[in-house]
């Protein structure tokens, strides 16, 4: 089937501001959009720029707009697109470096904001080796645990969009991770980070970020588990 | 100006479901009613300051223009309310139950109970439209 691309474009060093280039390509329905953008950029225009990394779902490096909706463009399949033309966008609410790539700090910095690490200063167990876990201990975070950082929910957040300065899903939900841990002792620390103006209580319940989440997290609902979190400790 | 490019290009060209619909519409209708509830209350103190023009005032509410857009925010306001019921039951009751499903559904039966409580309204607002400023029903 022969497909057209319309490819956002912006390179800061030329004149030519933000504008959209249209490729055709030859694909196959199993092809995925990852696979017409390598075409793309080996056969028509190799100055188009991407990310990309593993090419298979897991590191989180090609999310964007893909015909309007977020998405990591080595999960999206052609024929679950239906239609002869797609559309393909940098993410929304990140600066864009070049072409399809985005500034991802401001992203990061967020993620950082919630200390995403495990904190416990106690002495360790007995035997000196791992601070064990029940199953059901380990299960009340195992959803989170799935995050990819890949910024699909992140930037899909009309919140996010509205100032940048919003702390986003993806922060939410690696907070979330650890503040259900039963080994982490930083509870306090995130809720407190997650209480303040930019945190939980700007969601509000678009439903994009789950949606566009390429791992179907439940991230709605580890968000409202936050905020229950924080409403007990208030 | 450069604030406001994302998120129009957001709520605009995002093509998000039910979720961002519901979105959409509650921040649509929680403005719209907060607009009417402010110029109400301006309209309403002219009473004290300047009598005259109250009376000119209400004569706009009057006009069939604002019969009509009193049809739709009366809709507005039943949907933010229970809109903002159904994600307040979610959040502070049953967070475990937020899912996709859940929320596209929720959203489909909020519009549905919207429409029941509007439609009753509705009627009634547009007979009296009808009557006072078309002459209709006996008017």
């Amino acid at each position: 089937m022969r497909l057209t691309l319309k490819i956002f474009r912006y390179d800061p060093n030329t004149s030519a501001g933000p504008h959209y280039d249209r490729f055709q390509v030859e694909a196959d329905p199993n092809d995925r959009v990852l696979d017409l953008l390598e075409a793309v950029r080996g056969d028509q225009d190799d100055t188009l720029s991407f990310r990309r990394s593993c090419a298979h779902g897991v590191c989180g490096s090609d999310a964007m707009r893909i015909n309007g909706l977020n998405a990591l463009a080595c999960k999206v399949l052609v024929k679950d697109l239906n239609s002869d033309t797609i559309q393909i966008e940098p993410l929304l609410g990140l600066r864009v470096e070049k072409d399809l790539i985005v500034d991802m700090e401001p992203f990061f910095a967020h993620y950082r904001s919630i200390l995403p690490y495990l904190i416990n200063d106690e002495p360790l167990p007995e035997d000196g080796k791992e601070r064990l876990q029940s199953e059901a201990e380990r299960e009340r975070f195992d959803d989170t645990t799935k995050c990819i950082l890949c910024a699909a929910c992140t930037t899909s957040c009309p919140s996010f969009w509205a100032d940048g300065q919003t702390i986003g899903p993806a922060a939410i939900v690696n907070a979330h991770r650890f503040i259900f841990d039963s080994r982490d002792r930083g509870r306090l620390k995130r809720l407190k980070i997650l209480a303040g103006q930019a945190g939980v209580w700007r969601c509000r319940t678009a439903f994009n970020c789950t949606e566009a989440c390429p791992r179907d997290i439940h991230i709605t609902r580890a968000i409202a588990e936050v905020k229950q979190e924080i409403l007990k400790h208030s | 100006m450069a604030h406001l490019k994302t998120p129009l290009q957001g709520y605009l060209g995002y093509r998000g479901r039910e979720g961002q619909t519901a979105f959409l519409l509650h921040r649509i209708s929680g403005i719209g009613t907060a607009l009417f509830l402010t110029i109400h209350i301006l309209d309403t103190a002219l009473v004290y300051f300047y009598p005259g023009l109250y009376e000119e005032a209400i004569g706009i509410y009057r006009t069939t223009l604002f019969g009509i857009a009193e049809l739709f925010l009366v809709f507005l306001v039943i949907y933010h309310g229970i809109n903002g019921l159904r994600i307040a039951g979610f959040d502070l009751f049953v967070p475990q139950r937020w899912n996709i499903p859940t929320a596209r559904g929720s959203f489909r039966l909020t519009l549905i109970l919207t429409l029941l409580l509007w439609l009753p309204a509705a009627a009634v607002m547009l007979y009296n439209l009808l009557h006072h400023n078309f002459g209709l029903f006996g008017g």
